[in-house]
């Protein structure tokens, strides 16, 4: 099959001038197609934005008001929109927040981009603007900050509330954001504050009760039942406890093995060692004083058998079972103990201790507690409840936004105000700038910075106010000097938005700009779309 | 006529006056789709793939773009290969080769039309050729000598390289990381000891040069997380068990407790294994294969920090930087070398950990962490810096610098153009033909900014008429500028390589008179 590429006929030297239809046409298609995905998540914007309904191949339903979430089940198949949704990913990675922000913002960039074009500037010309635009953006941002101490507690509330005030889980804000804030500010390594791993927070799910049940632990929790094969203990007090990853069950070889039995008197020795071979296993364990076992799941052959556990319930040992080989890191870090590869190394210093160990009925299954833990390492875990799968699964992507929330403000700590003040006061600052630049930069500039009252006028919108209205006069407070003027979605008109608690950190705005300024600037770049293998 | 059927039934056969037809129009079909990414101001492309996952690449990069395409003209397929082939040797100037050998053949067709024959053509080419290259040869500067001056050409060059590229905004910034990662090798070409990691999150600007060795890798658990004075083993060795690796091989034993036995022979191998491994005095311990939880527990009670799982590449690169071997048996400590390195620890780039290695034995190491907003940014900023790696790697050891900007491309067209006129015949054509190919690259280059080119390239052209001109098109300003003040610079060896491999290539397409087409393997229906 002949390449397209060699069957469209050729253009000669004299007429590249005209010649340029074709790159206008996919430049402006690759541009729609961004918009539209730009427009798909525009009404979730803010605290009165809507959720989603994604209803994905295999049936799966998922309600959702994250921007991430929403771009990554979408499927988009035009290139450009690809780009648009890879943006978000990036917004997710970078500050956590912001990811319905970013998109909106790169959708109103590349509206005005299209009517620049269309006015026959130069797409690298727009390209290099946008660029400068950016960087004073930032340094505009960056001077409206207000720093933030670790231990003001209370502005880390208002922000990770201002995050959370847009999600599905809004009326649970005073819950969940003092507990974000716990949670992160106990991962914290003073020696090393900014190596925060949201990894080191775990987040349990377990169906049942309301969101308003959700709590932070103070220890580990597990979404397992204790093993009750027979009868044994399900509450300890007092708790040592090991983390294995050996396996309590008849020894098995890495090289093929048969046992040859030629009579029945041979079997009942047989059976006899094996008895006897988990008994001395479990007296090693229970000689070192353990009473608590956490077992590692093991593929190669069973972790524990009846036998096993019919011993260790009788040792009055709490067995937990079917551990996975990559939680125990967080687990051993948490119970400040070391995981236990062979019954020869059961030594007592490798084990952890924890007041309390108990099974709690919870909803309609069992959770696993150790609480009162010994050393804890820095890690924390919330356990989050809800009435239904979708809930709970929104509320577990809000907290993390959230959680993303407070871990920027621990790397970079500075707030800034929300509710559309930013945007507003950026866009009257780099307007004011672009009267001063020369050429076709001054009117690029302006157009990004019109581009960014779309924030404004989406959240005005979304909220059902007018927005026209709205933006005015945000625009006319601003010119008089309030700089933290900004939308009142509850009060329905404009205030002072620091006043009314409404922040988030500089992180989240910062990278909102430079990312959706790097995106566009790519996508205008683009001047052919080429299928190759 | 009826003519006897030579060729086979589905071959087909093309001659003389359509088989060169076919060969220019598909040659300069590839020539004209990579026309528009030239210069500063050249646009991307996007190569969507028809494979599964109908992935999604944005380059500006020629050989990347010429690479994936599918191509079934023969002359085409001659254009793509010197790009490749320019790629390899010198990594830049990927687009230019092929739009120069477009832009050739463009004027052959119109000598061809003029009924000079395709020789009369090449022998112009050569000679005019030859004498570019003398033109360019007079123009070198080489600051071998002076170091800051060299250090300078070399940012310039790496500068003009990326200014091209996605990376053009925040040019300075790379181009100083690729100055000092090359200069680190020391004028090796190696390029193999510098490692880009790609982190997505935040901006391109974010992006920095470590010295040391990066690994994407998780310390094992209960292991020191920081090491000083690191003497590391890197291994490929099995840290399961020993297994005979013959088909069916089995113990045979009658009773649970000489299973036992044998599972405690097993354990025993392996804590002698892992003691020889500890015998020879390290305190890291990099493995490709997965470590097993009971050694690692072994290795957490020595106190030696353990890595499993480390890919092929990640080790390999890892034994060469910190100056060790890869090591699979481990009875003569004596004769295994191990790498060394000052510090070891866990740095958190974006939302991943990663191991660090710094301080290593090749100070010629290094890492570029590449952070940008989505993975197209990321693999076209790869793409960009290392064609700028390349070329400084072969600036450091060919050290002689042009000017950029379309200067050198007007030396050339001025010095053929007297040749031209100096030479009788019908070669002259040629000749003349040959020095308006080369002002066509800066005309494109200012077709590209939306510049009127044939205003620019006139007054270029005058310009050069006077000595020790060094103007070029400025496409910022969008006007004729002096290349040295705005310091655009490019190497010696990419402008040469251009310059042969696009003349060699032209030639080979214009000697072509005749295309045969075989008949393509009939499949055997398999009954």
């Amino acid at each position: 099959m002949a390449a397209p590429a060699i069957s469209r006929p050729r253009s000669s030297k004299t007429d590249s001038y005209v010649d340029n239809k074709r790159k206008e046409d996919i430049r402006h298609a690759n541009i729609v197609a961004a918009r539209a995905v730009a427009d798909a998540v525009r009404t979730s914007l803010g605290p009165k934005g809507m959720d989603k309904m994604i209803s994905a191949a295999n049936g799966e339903v998922i309600i959702t008001n994250d921007g991430a979430t929403i771009l990554n089940k979408m499927e988009v198949l035009q290139p450009a929109a690809k780009m648009l949704v890879e943006l978000s990913k990036a917004q997710d990675a970078a500050a956590g927040d912001g990811t319905t922000t970013v998109v909106v913002i790169a959708g109103a960039l590349l509206k005005q981009c299209l009517s620049l074009l269309s006015s026959g500037i130069h797409p690298t010309v727009i390209s290099d603007s946008l660029h400068k635009a950016s960087i004073k953006a930032i340094d505009v941002l960056t001077a409206m900050a207000v720093p933030v101490e670790l231990s003001d507690g209370e502005s880390l509330i208002k922000s990770a509330s201002t995050s959370l005030n847009s999600k599905v889980v809004s009326q649970y804000s005073t819950l969940l954001a003092p507990l974000a804030v716990d949670a992160v500010l106990s991962v914290v390594d003073p020696a090393k504050p900014d190596l925060v791993d949201l990894r080191d927070v775990r987040i349990v799910k377990k169906l049942g009760g309301t969101v308003d049940d959700t709590e932070m632990v103070k220890g580990l929790v597990f979404d397992k039942k204790v093993s009750h094969a027979a009868g044994g203990p399900t509450r300890v007090e007092n708790a040592k406890i090991a983390v294995i990853q050996f396996q309590i069950s008849p020894p098995k070889t890495d090289i093929e093995q048969s046992i040859v039995v030629s009579d029945y008197t041979q079997m009942d020795r047989i059976l006899k060692e094996e008895r006897n071979y988990i008994l001395g296993m479990i007296k090693k364990i229970k000689a070192s004083g353990c009473n608590v076992l956490l077992i590692q799941k093991s593929i190669l052959r069973d972790a524990v058998t009846d036998l096993s556990l019919h011993y260790l319930a009788k040792a009055k040992i709490l067995v937990l079972k079917d551990v996975e080989r990559d939680e125990i890191e967080f687990i051993t870090k948490t119970l400040n103990c070391l995981p236990i590869a062979n019954i020869e190394h059961f030594r007592d210093e490798k084990l952890g201790y924890a007041n309390l160990v108990e099974e709690v009925p919870l909803g309609d299954g069992k959770i696993v507690k150790i609480t009162g833990i010994k050393n804890m390492g820095r890690t924390s875990t919330v356990l989050v409840r809800g009435s239904n799968q979708l809930v709970i699964d929104e509320a577990e992507r809000s907290l993390h936004d959230a959680l993303c929330v407070v871990r920027c403000l621990v790397n970079k700590r500075f707030l800034i105000a929300g509710g559309g003040a930013p945007e507003i006061e950026l866009s009257r600052q780099l307007g004011a700038w672009a009267k001063v630049l020369h050429g076709m930069e001054g009117y690029c500039v302006k157009s990004f910075a019109e581009a960014l009252e779309v924030i404004p006028y989406t959240l005005a919108e979304n909220a059902g106010l007018n927005p026209i209205a709205i933006v005015t006069e945000l625009r006319n407070r601003h010119a008089q000097g309030e700089i933290n003027a900004g939308i009142n979605v509850r009060k329905g008109q404009i205030t002072n938005i620091l006043e009314e608690n409404v922040v988030q950190p500089l992180l989240v705005s910062t990278s909102a700009i430079t990312l959706a300024t790097e995106c566009v600037r790519m996508i205008l770049k683009i001047d052919d779309i080429v299928t190759v293998r | 006529m009826a003519v006897e059927r030579i060729l086979k039934d589905e071959a087909s056969e093309e001659k003389g006056e359509r088989a060169r037809m076919a060969s220019f129009v598909g040659a300069m079909a590839i020539a004209d789709l990579v026309k528009t990414t030239l210069g500063p101001k050249g646009m991307d492309k996007i190569l969507q793939s028809t494979g599964r996952g109908r992935e999604v690449t944005v380059t500006n990069d020629g050989a990347t773009i010429l690479k994936s395409l599918h191509i079934d003209n023969a002359a085409a397929k001659v254009l793509v290969d010197i790009s490749k082939v320019q790629d390899d040797e010198v990594g830049d100037g990927t687009t230019s080769v092929v739009v120069l050998a477009g832009e050739l053949l463009r004027e052959a067709e119109k000598l061809v039309a003029a009924k000079i024959h395709p020789m009369t053509i090449i022998a112009g080419y050569r000679m005019a050729a030859e004498c570019a290259r003398n033109a360019l040869l007079q123009k070198v500067v080489d600051n071998k000598e002076n170091e800051e001056k060299f250090k300078l050409d070399l940012m310039k060059i790496a500068m003009t390289t990326l200014s091209s590229k996605i990376l053009s905004q925040d040019k300075e910034h790379f181009a100083k990381l690729a100055v000092d990662a090359v200069l680190r090798l020391k004028g090796s070409t190696n390029l193999e000891s510098i490692q880009i990691i790609k982190k997505p999150g935040s901006s391109l600007k974010d992006s920095f040069l470590d010295e040391g060795f990066i690994l994407d890798k998780k310390i094992g658990i209960g292991q020191p997380k920081r090491i000083e004075n690191a003497k590391i083993l890197v291994a490929n060795t099995a840290m399961d068990t020993d297994k005979v690796k013959i088909y069916g091989a089995r113990v045979r034993v009658d009773s649970m407790s000489r299973v036992a036995d044998i599972e405690a022979a097993e354990k025993q191998k392996m804590r002698e294994k892992v003691d020889k491994i500890i015998a020879h005095g390290i305190n890291c311990f990099v493995n490709r294969q997965l470590i097993y939880n009971f050694p690692e527990e072994l290795f957490a009670n020595a106190g030696i920090l353990a890595i499993e799982h480390a890919d092929f590449d990640g080790i390999e690169r890892l034994a060469l930087v910190t100056g060790g071997e890869i090591a699979s048996t481990f009875d003569n400590p004596e004769s295994v070398k191990l790498g060394h390195c000052k510090l070891i620890e866990e740095i958190m780039i974006g939302e991943d950990k990663l191991i660090h290695f710094s301080g290593v034995a090749m100070g010629q190491a290094c890492t570029i962490v590449l952070r940008g907003a989505s993975h197209h940014v990321l693999d076209e900023a790869e793409r960009s810096l290392h064609d700028a790696l390349c070329v400084l790697s072969q600036t450091v050891n060919d050290s002689r610098v042009l000017l950029g900007g379309g200067w050198p491309e007007m030396v050339m067209a001025r010095d053929v153009d007297e040749l031209a006129r100096v030479t009788p015949g019908k070669k002259s054509h040629a000749i003349e033909a040959f020095s308006r190919a080369l002002v066509a690259i800066p005309t494109i280059i200012a077709d590209n900014a939306g510049l009127d080119s044939a205003e620019l390239v006139a007054q270029l052209r005058a310009e050069h008429q006077k000595e020790g001109c060094a103007a070029g098109i400025d496409v910022i300003t969008g006007s004729v500028g002096d290349m040295a003040e705005l310091g655009i610079s490019e190497a010696f060896k990419v402008k040469q390589a251009i310059l042969l491999s696009a003349t060699e290539a032209a030639e080979m397409i214009l000697r072509v008179d005749e295309i045969i087409t075989c008949a393509p393997r009939r499949r055997e229906d398999r009954m």
